[in-house]
């Protein structure tokens, strides 16, 4: 388990990351989001000791964490490249040793993966001669070589095809699976919904909300939508009900609780021609949109 | 809330801390880095042919005027057999005057019927010189000036006959005319195996050279393969997986390895070659030297090393190399020229101070004017420094690596945090 406490860092004036604290549980995906200069970045680069705290401990398995585990972590940091001018499978060997593997099984466990991603005939090639797609999955695979304990993905579906999207999202799940935390940040919102058993969302270097997808969503206010043969202005007068918009025979509203909602149902039908009502469950980018205005 | 609540925590099967034993690799970070290092340079063609057209070049500027040089031949044009005679007493005298030593210079007689052919062979450039007349009236005629080698060696011999002659016809020997009159030169610096002073000068420039050469290569291909890991930004994935520390390590030794390889394949290189020149006689003379040359180098080496990675790590493309490195060049420019110019007091602190003691040094043990312990401090004095430039080195190289924006000024770099 990854425990982040009250990690910050400081350039100069600007708080680059403020008490950021939260887990990875074992074997858990976690999704981290946040707009451009959140501090995502920052805070997965303190996790991996690129870069040191001005305040705060990141923990592993309950004790600071130590270079040690950190060899054994899976990185994909945001600005991405390998050696351009060597070979695949002969960087992806030497990734996995400084990793902690011996020179066999490293270079096993990169061929298997460079096959699994369809690069099986160009791992004799230098890295420049490949695709940009394909520099990206060699990219991937790297990160994910030395059976790593923890995976820490920076953006790591950005710029990746379609295919390469699934190849990605089932190579993570194997590794969930197995038990392995994986923390990773993203600006597509609908995939970090897909994939991730939690959400953190970051804000100005603070974390604003965290938890699952269901937890965030209850924190949203309870809204219903009816709408009826006619006009709906009558909604107005029910007490315990507030009125978010109200647009002809349909009305937006937020009942205090669900026996109000209930309620609301009751004289709807009472009033005859109801022709819909229903709940309205936020998506995670108008939760992520509240939490971060 | 915390997200440990909604999640199961149980170790998952086959979780990465089971992994077979086998296939963890016991080696050091660094050691990997080191073996990369190396082995990326020794497949990269560049490298191995400047180093092949290096060997090369060391080899052929020795052993190639062994074949041209070795076949110099002085022609002298004679008119009889005394003359002939002369030239064949001279010749051996001749070939000791060579600069190097060579005994491949031959001197050979070319009967000519008179005078006026003797004129006509040096005209015509068949002979160098031709010596005409006759005991007591010798002349040597030259286009131009003659040869001083062979012009010392023949009036040498010229003498030496008139002198037996005249002591006979006076009833003495030349023994006993000449007794006392040798002035015999004592070279107090020279003891056994030592080299001429010429040869010393060549000698010591080399070792400094090499130092030199090494120190800018290999520096630079430290600072360069440091800034392509910036510029590729695969740095952040080793920095992540390994202490950085171990990193520059690894790139320093692999580096040195290198730069010591190279070394030595000139060093033995100019060993092979000298043993088709006569300098290998010298050979015992400079074991002193090289004992004392090779920790100088491997310390004065590394004192720069880390500098030189610092120096990469705050360029941030290979285009910023010049300017970050320029510092560098120039305190080894300056000490090189400094190591050839100084005389003096001042030759002998600069030979002392740390890096200019690698190039400076050698050359005094070799010319043999110092005493057992001004090597010895020396040498304490760059293994100090050295401590000193790794530790600052290091630091810097922690600080600016993944600073990508830009390049750094050293100042500002020393104000980064980590």
């Amino acid at each position: 388990m990854l425990e982040l406490r009250g990690l910050t860092r400081r350039y100069g004036d600007h708080l680059a990351v403020d008490e950021v604290s939260f887990t990875v549980p074992e074997g858990a995906m976690v999704g981290f989001v946040g707009g451009n200069g959140a501090g995502k970045t920052t805070t997965m680069r303190m996790v991996m000791g690129v870069l040191a705290p001005t305040a705060g401990e990141v923990l592993w398995q309950g004790r600071e964490v130590t270079s040690a585990d950190r060899s054994r972590f899976g990185y994909m940091p945001e600005e991405r490249g390998l050696y351009p001018k060597q070979p695949v499978l002969a960087q992806l060997t030497y990734l996995g040793q400084l990793h902690g593997m011996t020179a066999t099984h490293a270079r096993e466990r990169s061929r298997d993966l460079l096959g699994r991603f369809g690069l099986g005939e160009r791992v004799k090639d230098k890295l420049e001669t490949l695709s940009l797609g394909n520099q990206q999955r060699a990219q991937i695979i790297a990160s994910v070589l030395g059976d790593p304990t923890l995976l820490v993905l920076d953006e790591p579906f950005s710029g990746l095809d379609p295919a390469a999207v699934d190849q990605m999202s089932e190579l993570l799940r194997e590794h969930t699976a197995d038990g392995v935390p994986v923390l990773f940040s993203s600006h597509q919102l609908e995939l970090v919904d897909r994939l991730c058993d939690a959400i953190v969302v970051l804000h100005q270097g603070r974390v604003v909300a965290q938890g699952t997808s269901e937890q965030l969503r209850a924190t949203a206010p309870l809204r219903y939508r009816l709408t009826t043969s006619h006009d709906a202005g009558w909604v107005r007068g029910v007490p315990g009900v507030t009125v978010v918009d109200v647009d002809g025979p349909t009305a937006l509203v937020e009942p205090a609780d669900e026996a109000v909602a209930e309620r609301l149902l009751v004289d709807a039908v009472a009033r005859g021609g109801v022709r819909e009502y229903a709940r309205i469950v936020p998506t995670l980018s108008e939760i992520y949109r509240e939490v971060a205005a | 809330m915390s997200l440990t609540d909604q999640t199961d925590l149980r170790p998952g099967p086959g979780a990465p801390e089971e992994a077979p034993r086998e296939v963890r690799s016991p080696r050091a970070p660094w050691a990997l880095v080191m073996a990369r290092e190396v082995q990326v340079r020794l497949t990269d063609r560049t490298f191995l042919l400047s180093t092949l057209f290096t060997a090369v070049l060391i080899l052929g500027a020795m052993v190639v005027p062994s074949f041209f040089g070795g076949t110099t031949e002085r022609t002298v044009a004679v008119t009889d057999d005394a003359g002939a005679a002369v030239v064949a007493q001279a010749a051996p005298a001749v070939r000791g005057m060579s600069v190097t030593g060579d005994a491949d210079v031959t001197v050979e007689p070319l009967r000519v019927a008179d005078r006026a052919a003797a004129e006509e062979a040096v005209r015509d450039g068949d002979a160098d010189v031709a010596l005409v007349g006759g005991p007591g009236s010798w002349e040597l005629l030259s286009d131009g000036d003659a040869p001083s080698s062979l012009y010392v060696a023949l009036s040498d011999t010229v003498r030496t006959e008139a002198l037996a002659a005249n002591a006979e016809a006076a009833g003495t020997t030349v023994e006993e005319l000449t007794a006392g009159s040798v002035l015999t030169p004592v070279d107090l610096t020279a003891q056994e195996g030592d080299l001429p002073e010429g040869m010393l000068f060549l000698v010591g420039l080399g070792f400094a050279m090499v130092f030199y050469m090494a120190a800018i290569l290999f520096g630079m291909q430290i600072a360069s393969s440091v800034v392509e890991e910036k510029q590729s930004r695969i740095v952040e994935i080793l920095a992540a997986a390994i202490p950085v520390r171990q990193l520059l390590l690894g790139k320093v030794l692999g580096n040195t390895l290198l730069a010591f390889g190279q070394m030595a394949l000139i060093v033995a290189t100019a060993l092979v070659g000298m043993t088709f020149t006569d300098l290998d006689v010298a050979l015992p003379g400079l074991a002193g030297a090289i004992g004392w040359y090779l920790p100088f180098f491997v310390f004065g080496f590394l004192a720069l090393a880390c500098v030189w990675a610092a120096a990469g790590a705050l360029a941030s493309r290979t285009e910023d190399l010049q300017s970050t490195t320029m510092p560098l060049t120039m305190v080894l420019v300056v000490a090189l020229i400094g190591a050839i110019n100084l005389e003096g007091v001042a030759r002998q602190v600069v030979s002392f101070v740390p890096v200019a003691s690698t190039l400076l040094m050698p050359i005094r043990i070799l010319e043999g004017d110092v005493v057992w312990w001004e090597p010895a401090v020396a040498l304490a004095l760059v293994v100090a420094f050295c401590a000193v430039t790794i530790l600052l080195g290091s630091r810097l190289y922690r600080r600016a690596l993944l600073h990508t924006s830009g390049s750094l000024s050293w100042r500002k770099a020393l104000r980064l945090s980590e």
